[in-house]
């Protein structure tokens, strides 16, 4: 039977209250659907003294339009919730796609998208037992001073692998996050750092409320994973894009990608904006998205052919999101 | 012997388990969900390192813990054990040296989880580091540090081989092919995590344990052995068991170590597993390299066979030796072949043990044998079904390797699943990035040979009939799944004509039932059914015997069914009439049926090894797998599969067409992605996210063919029918990926970076 480190369990019923519990334990750690968290806890990858658990804080899980044709999407809302969405299917159908590509349906049905974005990194020298882990000295990311990927590292590369965050990132959705100070709204790009032992940009007592997605008309896009098995499996590489598409011309572009850093990387497109499409663009495109990834040997699955498919997958999904666009009508 | 001829709509007639309503309603009870009320909670501490000599176990700090009953180490149990008695060399708790990572070293019972976990915190042990092997071919070379010092080389077992003049085969030959293939260890991720439940009485000194095993009785063996206890007071019960595929047919070293600790705290124990403890048990199939050769005819005939083959077999010997002779043995039984050479090494490895998956010892070379037919085929541009026509057997007849082949459905197989397929229309016009392709194999129906040879039947079954008219079957058949349970109560209602709730199926507690070797080899319809028919035959002859006296009437003439004994002019007898007539000056009933593999079957003496790979019948199974391969992520997906296994008879269609999904299902997952990875012998895969099992979304529809050879040996013609179509998949699916996209696979799993490799080794990119 696997133990789990001792703590105190906390539900509050409002925002006020959750913020008001972790200003008071600096070590807490929140909770919703815990189908990341509890894993970890169980291999003793964290020791919160208090869980504070979000599910009955009131409206945390809403999902709702609002009148200038965005959507506001509580953190609480499971993947499962958003995959049924009528407006989501409708208007932001990467959504629904980034989110049929995690894990398996059991996990959906009690993973948010909160959840889902803060996940935490994942390396095969972290996701291990405790016992694996201090036969093998601990490491940088957790209890231990070094790095098994990196040796002589002083950070830790544990790879970013949820699968809504790049898709939320080429919508250009913000982030709305509550906290002792307030709340304050920044880009779902920068919720993020590139650090695999602390990825997350969120100050002490700060909760992610949830994410506002603009309306997305005139553009198309699309999200493609690569992982060795059809589910359950985190993407070997992930990658989303959209294209605003006028003609034979490439309005605007945005490619973010996961599975490769330790945080979603949103890549520099601006030299594409307003270019005319020709048969060289989704290599150009892709080749900047490899320049911008970064793997190391986090995973079993070598970094060779994790680079190699990167590549190849955003060629393919730019090339079918520009064959998409034709079909659009912009007003 | 001929096959007993069913007809009392038993057999052959699709049946639910009879256990199958408590699974899925989970109303049945693991070990894990025994009620032991107090039991202590046993852990084990297990080696950080992968080879070293233990200098020092310190345990006083943990000793001293509160709420510490009991800690056990090596120096507790001085006798080691092993599945084989010629090598007996693993001790539940290390002694001296630590071979693997995750070797058990030391264990505690304690009042609860938390207490036990701080208690093996606190036990100090001291390693001598030494050179570690990872790798079959480094463990083997001059010069390496000893694993065991009974093998000095590393190598358990060299064996070597020869049928035949391979050199004159290769000689007249038209095409020679030699090509090495490598395959991944793999494991049987069965669901329930491995378990055991010790309670001790002090008063008698006896143990019962309740295990998570296909062998009851080899753990039996083993528990009184390295406890040094008689086995008169020893007790083993397998309750429901959630899977087996060949990781449970030994006592492993948690189910000892419970009993160890239990004796020791005198005191119930509940030792559960974690899934990576799970893992690192392992026993599954082993890293296997195989150089083979073949020569063909123009026309497709072989002539000859080589097979070199190393396997990386972990640090204890379990099943080992039969392993390595099992990739000699049934290179035989196929096909015709007039010359087959054989050269096995089992090498001992710093990895968890390796043992008897299932398919055990001839899936890789089967997948390496087929694979190459369909490549040389191709050479000589022939059919792949046509290959295999040009070199079936022809039954009965006896292998050079002694085997008795009585039946042999292997060519309606081929023609099923060719037709099926539509083989003759599709194959060669596919659709670019699509495939199919053929892989046959085949396996015993339980091996001949027990481990611990005793003299006693192969398989022995009880039957006990009282006053109430209910039928007791008691079998020491341990069901893992397979449906054992179901298949004896329909074998007996079969012979006596009695509906299922007549019966009461017990099985697998040594206080209670027969001894019976176990659930391997897949030996247990066969033997298992034919002694279960044997002790119905006994009871239904006493049954008639008390009839025939009252109604005066000829014993030849009854017939049983409708749970009625019948006469040709229509007079008849109730079922519990007839039982109360027989108890008459008897009292309870009870008989024993059994089952012997006769000598003729067991191998020839003069044949070294020819003892493993001796069975009463093959199965055989032949498969087309349609599959499509994603050139942009390399990424294979199987489609379709048709598959024909003969088996003998299906005594139950429903359990046989399961198994036979099952067992395509396990090659498939072998084939395209489960494998494990080590880091410096750590486990990188120990869970059931890195160690991928296929899920929904990649399984095929499998559409099931059975064809019914009736075998003369079997109970009503029933041979194996769980194993032999594993193997097929491995071939078929390599063969349909060169259709697809024009590569030869020769290694697997056939993962999306190995198939990226392929596709730019084809472009030369």
């Amino acid at each position: 039977m696997e133990l789990m480190p001792s703590f105190r369990f906390h539900r509050p019923t409002s925002l006020a209250e959750a913020v008001g519990a972790l200003t008071l334990d600096p070590h807490a750690r929140l909770m919703a659907g815990g189908t990341d968290l509890l894993p970890n806890l169980r291999r003793f990858l964290a020791r919160p003294g208090l869980l504070v658990d979000l599910t009955a804080v009131e409206g945390f899980g809403s999902i709702q339009k609002m009148a200038d044709g965005g959507m506001r999407i509580g953190a609480g809302l499971t993947l499962d919730a958003l995959i049924e969405n009528d407006y989501v299917a409708a208007d932001w159908p990467v959504l629904r796609e980034a989110a049929l590509t995690v894990a398996g349906p059991t996990h959906r049905v009690a993973a948010t998208v909160g959840g889902n974005l803060c996940q935490d990194t994942r390396c095969m020298f972290f996701n291990q037992s405790e016992w694996w882990r201090a036969s093998n000295g601990y490491c940088l990311k957790h209890d231990g001073d070094r790095c098994h990927v990196v040796v002589k590292s002083d950070r830790c590369f544990a790879t970013y692998r949820g699968d809504l965050a790049p898709a939320l990132m080429v919508l250009d959705a913000e982030a709305e996050v509550i906290g002792p100070e307030g709340v304050r709204r920044l880009k779902v790009a920068e919720l993020f750092c590139d650090s695999g032992a602390n990825h997350l940009n969120l100050h002490a007592g700060e909760i992610l409320v949830a994410v506002i997605v603009p309306a997305a008309e005139g553009w198309c896009a699309g999200y493609d994973k690569v992982r060795v098995r059809a589910a359950i499996d985190f993407p070997i590489a992930g990658v989303a894009a959209a294209i605003c598409r006028r003609g034979s011309r490439l309005c605007a572009l945005r490619v973010a990608i996961t599975g490769c850093n330790s945080a979603p990387v949103q890549i520099s497109t601006a030299e594409f904006d307003k270019t005319d499409w020709d048969t060289a663009t989704a290599e150009a495109v892709a080749t900047a998205v490899r320049k911008s990834a970064e793997f190391r040997r986090t995973s079993n699955v070598s970094a060779k052919y994790r680079r190699h498919v990167l590549h190849a997958i955003t060629v393919r999904l730019v090339e079918r999101l520009w064959m998409q666009g034709s079909s659009l009508t912009v007003r | 012997m001929t096959a007993h001829v069913p007809k009392n709509g038993k057999i052959g007639i699709p049946t639910p388990l009879i256990d199958g309503i408590e699974k899925v309603t989970g109303k049945a009870k693991y070990v894990a969900d025994l009620p032991a009320a107090g039991a202590l909670v046993g852990r084990i501490l297990r080696s950080p390192v992968a080879h070293g000599r233990i200098i020092s176990i310190d345990v006083a700090a943990a000793a001293a813990l509160d709420g510490v009953i009991a800690i056990a180490t090596g120096e507790d149990c001085p006798v080691p054990s092993g599945v084989l008695p010629i090598c007996e060399d693993e001790y539940p708790l290390a002694r001296e040296k630590v071979r693997y990572r995750g070797e058990p070293v030391a264990a505690v019972a304690a009042i609860d989880e938390e207490t036990a976990e701080r208690a093996l915190r606190l036990i100090h042990i001291e390693y001598e580091i030494l050179p570690a092997y990872f790798d079959a071919r480094k463990a083997m070379m001059p010069g390496a540090v000893a694993i065991h010092d009974y093998k000095p080389n590393n190598v358990l077992r060299e064996c070597h081989s020869e049928f035949g003049d391979t050199a004159a085969g290769f000689s007249r030959a038209d095409l020679v092919r030699e090509k090495t293939f490598r395959f991944a260890e793999i494991h049987h991720a069965q669901i329930e995590p491995n378990v055991t439940l010790a309670e001790y009485d002090a008063v008698r000194d006896a143990l019962t344990l309740y295990a998570a095993t296909q062998t009851p009785y080899y753990l039996h063996l083993a528990v009184a052995q390295c406890l040094q206890i008689d086995t008169s007071r020893v007790r083993v019960v397998k309750p429901f068991l959630g899977g087996g595929f060949g990781a449970r047919t030994e006592a492993l070293p948690h189910d000892l170590i419970a009993a160890l600790l239990a004796r020791k705290a005198k005191h119930s124990v509940r030792l559960c597993q974690t899934r990576e403890e799970t893992f690192i048990s392992h026993r599954g199939r082993p890293e296997t390299e195989i150089t083979l050769k073949l020569g063909m005819t123009r026309e497709g005939k072989l002539t000859a066979c080589h097979a070199e083959v190393i396997m990386r077999g972990g640090a204890y010997a379990s099943y080992g030796i039969i392993t390595i002779l099992y990739t000699g043995a049934l290179l035989h039984g196929i096909y015709h072949i007039p010359a087959i050479k054989h050269d096995g090494w089992r090498v001992f490895t710093n990895t968890a043990p390796s043992g008897p998956q299932r398919g055990h010892g001839t899936v890789d070379p089967r997948a390496a044998f087929e694979a190459l037919m369909n490549e040389m085929a191709a050479e000589l541009r022939l059919d792949e079904f046509e290959v295999r026509r040009a070199n079936l057997l022809s039954a009965p007849c006896t292998t050079m390797y002694a085997q008795k082949v009585l039946s042999y459905g292997l060519p309606e197989c081929l023609d099923k699943v060719m037709k099926a397929s539509g083989w003759a229309e599709r194959r060669g016009r596919m659709p670019k990035g699509r495939g199919l392709g053929l892989g046959c194999s085949h396996f015993v129906s339980g091996t001949s040979t027990p481990k611990h040879w005793t003299g006693e039947p192969h398989a022995t079954v009880n039957l006990k009939l009282d006053f109430d008219g209910g039928i007791t079957i008691l079998t020491g058949a341990a069901d893992c799944g397979q449906g054992s349970n179901t298949m004896v109560a329909q074998v007996v209602g079969e012979v006596l004509g009695i509906e299922e709730k007549r019966m009461r199926v017990v099985s697998a507690d040594s206080a209670l039932t027969p001894k019976d070797n176990g659930s391997y080899s897949s030996r247990v319809t066969f033997m298992v059914g034919n002694a279960a028919l044997q002790a119905a035959q006994l009871l239904k002859k006493m049954l008639v015997e008390a009839a025939a006296k009252k109604l005066e009437a000829p014993v030849e003439e009854f017939e049983l069914s409708h749970e009625c004994l019948w006469l040709p002019d229509g007079r008849s007898m109730p079922f519990n009439e007839a039982v109360q007539l027989a108890l008459v000056d008897t009292g309870t009933i009870t008989v024993r049926g059994t089952f012997t593999c006769p000598p003729e079957f067991r191998g020839d003496k003069n044949i070294r090894g020819s003892a493993i790979g001796a069975s009463m019948g093959f199965s055989y199974a032949a498969q087309v797998v349609e599959a499509s391969v994603d050139e942009i992520t390399g990424k294979v997906t199987p489609h379709k599969v048709w598959v024909a296994v003969d088996v003998g008879r299906a005594l139950n269609p429903l359990a046989v067409e399961g198994q036979i999904q099952g067992g395509v299902w396990m090659g498939m997952g072998q084939a395209m992605t489960e494998e494990t990875a080590y880091d410096e012998g750590r486990m990188l895969h120990a869970n059931l996210l890195e160690y991928r099992v296929p899920t929904m979304l990649d399984s095929p529809d499998i559409e099931v063919f059975i064809v019914e050879s009736i075998d003369p040996n079997g109970p009503f013609g029933a041979k194996e029918a769980s194993e032999c179509m594993l193997a097929g998949f491995l071939p078929a699916l390599m063969s349909a990926v060169h259709e697809a996209v024009g590569v030869r696979p020769d290694e697997l799993p056939l993962t999306p970076d190995r198939l990226v490799q392929l596709l730019a080794a084809r472009t030369g990119a």
